[in-house]
């Protein structure tokens, strides 16, 4: 199995994902320049946190225009895993492969702290490893995380069961219906503001973040 | 062809002294050039005697003073790099822009010696956010400034602190360090030695940015200030971020001879000082240079400090390697010229060379003799009654700003990424990191201008056995330091006094200590032209720890209901200077007495008992003294505590001086094994008693005379929600 | 009641590193090599109570200054009357 983290101008997030799918859950990963992108040599893409291009005009949306945006939406119909964390979620959404924006967070502030989130399906690529119904914690870091999207798209996302962790207890950004994650209707893309690679080890405060890669490990086989 | 109006900064000794030098007279380019370069912010010219005062050797130093930043070895191949970068003036004027790119500076100078940045710290003081709109204003926008900054370029905030006094109104300090870690293999030096290597610019384009931004900062502020537009730079992270990956993708290939970052005095600082040290010479062509703005005279572009440019060094012939590096991340470059074996600074610009100035001469400006004048001081000791409701003394010391939870400020920089920290900001007293060998790294940064006013070789001393203790609290051994002294116009006798006598209380500490300084820097001028008022004197100390083992690293939240509590050190009447004379009104006293000896002794014994287990939570006193140190424990570890005071060592004191009183030399210590912690301390002669235990509730105080308690939520919610209502109202 | 623009953009001068990374890699790398440049800004769209257009203006630019909704250090400030709100 071998995953991509792709990079993109101003990810910063890479190197702490590479750092843990390579040390901690020990799968063949490798760091790719998004120029260098070519989907066909990996089982799994990670779209990491930072900000790409300086989040400038809207955080995302000049990184959903990479040619390796398109590489990422054929692995995504070829129905790999494919998982963005914070930048990697706005990217995703303003490609269109997860529905809704992210929009500034109501405090008007970058938020960076612990949080606490449900787990409200365990049917994903990214969540069949945890315990639905279980409370987890992982940091958010972001300016850009309050979740939006239109009623009959939330109504659609209820309904199918595409809400994959709600906040839990304290909704920091002021994300519609406490939506932290989601993920597409075929299951296999997931986007979600948390940070789990920085929730993987101990000794950095937890490892609630540890179960998401190993989840992959497990659509994958 | 419009031509800057040319405000020269130099003295007429100096003018003078440069035509002797010359045996000519220099042209206007020279003397831009001269004027840039031996501003006090480049050439430390006035500091530099005093700073002499400073030990610098150390067994794990590699690089001391007079680099871009400080290099200590720390073991199994690696180093690490530390600097200390301010912006002060830029923030008066323009907070968020400022600070920013204080940020952006700081950055550089790690990334100049092949390290990567991995922390970031800041150090401010503002006027009063109490009463200033003005002040608020500032503290706010320069909070934005580094969040966004740091933010942006994945570099976390790990740690800072910010201090408020009315001296700082009209002259904020914006401070901001960086830590960097590498291989000692990788490690690259600001000198152009190599005869024919390539000189290349890199980075963003230059403009007219912050022309006069040195000597901007070496004069002190008037009305005008605020129309200098040219010395306001615009921040730019995300270019600063593809600097960064391109840099150390760059070094990592071997042919980067030198790197210099290009900030205070613009290209020219930048080469000179390269070529200095290199002992050679540099020539570049101005008509290479991408410019932003057409129509610039070359005194512009020599002295303009446009923001994210850097000079590469680069192996003859090996310029096409580097650079295809610069095209992959889409920097702009050019190839401006090369080293030369002549000892010179060649301008040329149509073949014709504009500019020639001898290196050595250029990179060290003379020595300005200051003159020290001790003022005279009066050392009142004020009398007043003893407060009737010490539970309401307490909660307004934890909601004054000086000591309120700096939570509003951290939680706005990402203190995570890097999954490199550990201890976090509000966890404990100095932030720690994992470092590349397995090792942690700590790191702290204090200051305190009160003490210094009052006393500024106490308070210098003190400022740096505070940050020492920090680190010690945290399970750390300090290793190495930075100074950053920031004062008023060195003209006045008064202020020269001022910082030579701090220097000597660093000094001195430092020595006691086996600290070695590994850079630092000056900052003069910090000064309202119109009032004449000056800040109070401002050293800012950063001093870097390790810890080998995972197990000793220690947080300040208390553990566990029954563990006992130990004060560590006796605590006297040490007033002056202290946030609780601060809250009466109170501005005078003598600043907390420091006694090297036993501070040292004392943070030997209270490491040792981190190291051998023995330690549940330690966190050290300073502001606020005993009684604000117990009640941040009960805080961060969400509980309370019994204390009695008739058992913890001291002098003849009041029970308020005994509360609140900021001697130095003191921990409190939370521990399930005091009998064991007691005798360490009795080995090495450091007086202490276990005077309490944790608790589940309140926190209690009780002496023979008087006993009183703060619930927590009470201490939670003055601690916690101060520095908000002050900000946000 | 009258409709006011203010459009805070950054001094012409000064670098504007938002804008230029659109234009280069979202418009440019996508085709629309026909741009030449592009500056970013704000837009706060004000409806105000004064006596007449002039004096609209006059209030809106007093209130600019006094609570500093642009810095003059760093901004320029083009305010705009677009008629009864």
């Amino acid at each position: 199995m071998k995953v991509a983290v792709v990079q993109f101008p101003g990810s910063n997030c890479d190197y702490d994902a590479v750092h843990v799918l390579k040390d901690i859950i020990k799968v063949d990963t490798e760091l790719v320049w998004h120029k260098r992108f070519d989907n066909s040599d990996y089982d799994a893409a990670v779209l990491p946190g930072g900000f790409s291009y300086g989040d400038h005009l809207r955080a995302g949306v000049i990184a959903a225009y990479s040619p390796a945006m398109r590489r990422v939406k054929e692995m995504a119909e070829e129905g790999k895993p494919v998982l963005g964390i914070c930048n990697g979620f706005q990217i995703l959404v303003e490609s269109g492969l997860l529905p809704g924006a992210l929009l500034r967070n109501s405090s008007l502030k970058f938020i960076c702290k612990w949080v606490t989130m449900r787990v409200e399906s365990t049917s994903s690529a990214f969540t069949n490893k945890y315990r639905k119904e279980s409370t987890i914690r992982m940091p958010i870091a972001h300016n850009e995380g309050r979740y939006f999207v239109e009623d009959d798209a939330l109504k659609g996302l209820r309904d199918k069961d595409q809400i994959l962790l709600r906040y839990f207890g304290e909704n920091p950004n002021g994300s519609l219906d406490d939506i932290a994650g989601i993920c597409n209707a075929e299951r296999n893309v997931v986007g979600l503001m948390p940070h789990p690679e920085r929730a993987s080890e101990r000794i950095l405060g937890g490892e609630d973040g540890r179960t998401m890669f190993e989840s992959m490990l497990e659509w994958v086989k | 062809m419009k031509a800057v109006e040319m405000e020269l900064s130099l003295t007429k000794e100096e003018m003078d002294y440069a035509r002797k030098f010359l045996k000519r007279e220099p042209n206007p380019l020279e003397w831009a050039m001269i004027d840039a370069e031996w501003s006090e912010h480049c050439s430390y010219k006035s500091s530099k005697p005093v700073l002499k005062l400073l030990p610098t050797k150390g067994r794990r130093v590699l690089l001391g003073p007079g680099y871009d930043s400080g290099v200590i070895n720390i073991g199994d191949g690696y180093v690490a790099t530390a600097h200390i970068e301010s912006h002060n003036h830029p923030s008066a004027i323009d907070p968020y822009g400022g600070a920013a790119t204080g940020i952006g500076g700081v950055i550089r100078d790690i990334l100049c010696m092949g390290t990567r940045p991995i922390a970031l710290l800041d150090s401010l003081r503002f006027g009063s956010i109490e009463e200033s709109e003005h002040s608020r204003w500032l503290f706010k926008y320069v909070v934005r400034g580094i969040a966004d900054y740091g933010n942006c370029t994945g570099i976390p905030t790990v740690a800072g602190e910010v201090e408020f006094d009315e001296s700082f109104e009209k002259n904020c300090l914006v401070d901001v360090v960086c830590l960097g870690v590498g291989r000692k293999k990788g490690l690259v030096l600001a000198e152009a030695s190599n005869p024919g290597d390539a000189v290349i610019l890199v980075g963003g384009s230059t403009g007219r940015d912050g022309i006069h931004g040195v000597t901007f900062a070496s004069k002190v502020l008037t009305e005008r200030s605020e129309e200098d537009r040219s010395a306001v730079q615009i921040p730019d992270p995300f270019t600063k971020k593809l600097i960064i990956e391109a840099t150390l993708e760059a070094v990592s290939t071997g042919y980067v001879h030198g790197l210099k970052d290009l900030g205070g005095g613009g290209l020219t600082c930048g080469i000179s000082e390269m070529a200095d040290k290199g002992e050679k010479g540099i020539e570049i062509d101005l008509l290479r240079i991408h410019l932003r703005e057409e129509d610039m005279i070359p005194t512009e572009v020599m002295i303009s400090e446009s923001q994210e440019r850097m000079v590469f060094i680069v192996e003859n012939g090996k310029e096409g390697e580097v650079c295809k590096i610069f095209d992959k991340y889409e920097i702009p470059y050019a190839i401006i010229g090369k080293v030369i074996r002549d000892r010179n600074v060649v301008v040329t610009q149509n073949g014709r060379k504009i500019a020639n100035l001898p290196t050595r001469f250029l990179a060290n400006a003379p020595i300005i003799p200051r003159r020290a004048i001790k003022p005279r001081i009066k050392k009142a000791k004020p009398k007043f009654e003893l407060p009737k409701d010490l539970s309401a003394t307490l909660l307004r010391l934890l909601s004054s700003p000086n000591i309120a939870s700096k939570e509003w400020v951290f939680r706005q920089y990402d203190h995570e990424v890097g999954v490199r920290t550990v201890v976090k900001p509000g966890q404990g007293d100095a932030a720690v990191l994992k470092l590349p060998n397995g090792k942690f790294a700590a790191i702290k940064v204090d200051g305190n201008s009160k003490y210094c006013y009052l006393d500024p070789y106490q308070g210098g001393a003190s400022c740096v056995a505070e940050a020492c203790r920090n680190l010690v609290a945290v399970g750390a051994e300090p290793v190495a330091m930075l100074d950053h002294c920031q004062f008023g116009d060195p003209n006045n006798g008064e202020v020269f006094w001022a910082f030579s006598q701090t220097v000597k209380g660093i000094a001195d500490a430092c020595r006691s200590f086996s600290l070695p300084c590994i850079g630092g820097k000056v900052s003069f001028y910090n000064e309202d032209k119109e009032t004449g008022k000056a800040i109070k004197p401002s050293p800012v100390i950063v001093v870097l720890g390790l810890i080998d083992n995972a197990d000793h690293i220690t947080t300040a939240g208390l553990k566990n209901v029954g563990d006992a509590i130990i004060v560590v050190g006796s605590t006297g009447l040490d007033m002056g200077g202290s946030e609780y004379y601060r809250t009466l009104g109170i501005y005078e006293g003598s600043p907390p007495s420091i006694d090297l000896n036993l501070e040292k002794k004392t943070m030997k014994a209270v490491l040792e008992c981190i190291k051998k287990g023995y330690v549940s939570s330690c966190h050290d006193c300073s502001s606020g003294g005993l009684a604000v140190a117990i009640a941040e424990m009960c805080i961060i570890g969400n509980l309370g505590a019994r204390i009695s005071l008739e058992k913890a060592p001291a002098g003849r004191l009041r029970v308020d001086e005994l509360l609140f009183s900021e001697s130095n030399f003191r921990f409190i210590i939370s521990t399930e094994k005091p009998e064991k912690i007691l005798k360490v301390l009795k080995k090495y002669g450091i007086p202490s008693a276990e005077i309490g235990e944790v608790s589940a509730g309140v926190l209690e105080f009780s002496s023979k005379r008087t006993s009183f308690s703060c619930s927590f939520q009470d201490m939670k919610k003055a601690y916690g929600e101060a520095i908000q209502r002050l900000v946000e109202g | 009641m009258y409709l006011v623009e203010i459009v805070i953009e950054n001094k012409p001068r000064a670098r504007d590193p938002e804008g230029e990374t659109i234009k280069k890699d979202l418009m440019y790398k996508s085709g629309y090599d026909c741009v030449k440049e592009v500056r970013t800004g704000k837009l706060l769209r004000v409806k105000i109570e004064a006596e007449d257009e002039e004096d609209a203006r006059q209030r809106v630019f007093k209130m600019c200054n006094d609570l500093r909704i642009f810095n003059p250090v760093a901004h320029t400030c083009k305010i705009e009357i677009r008629g009864k709100a």
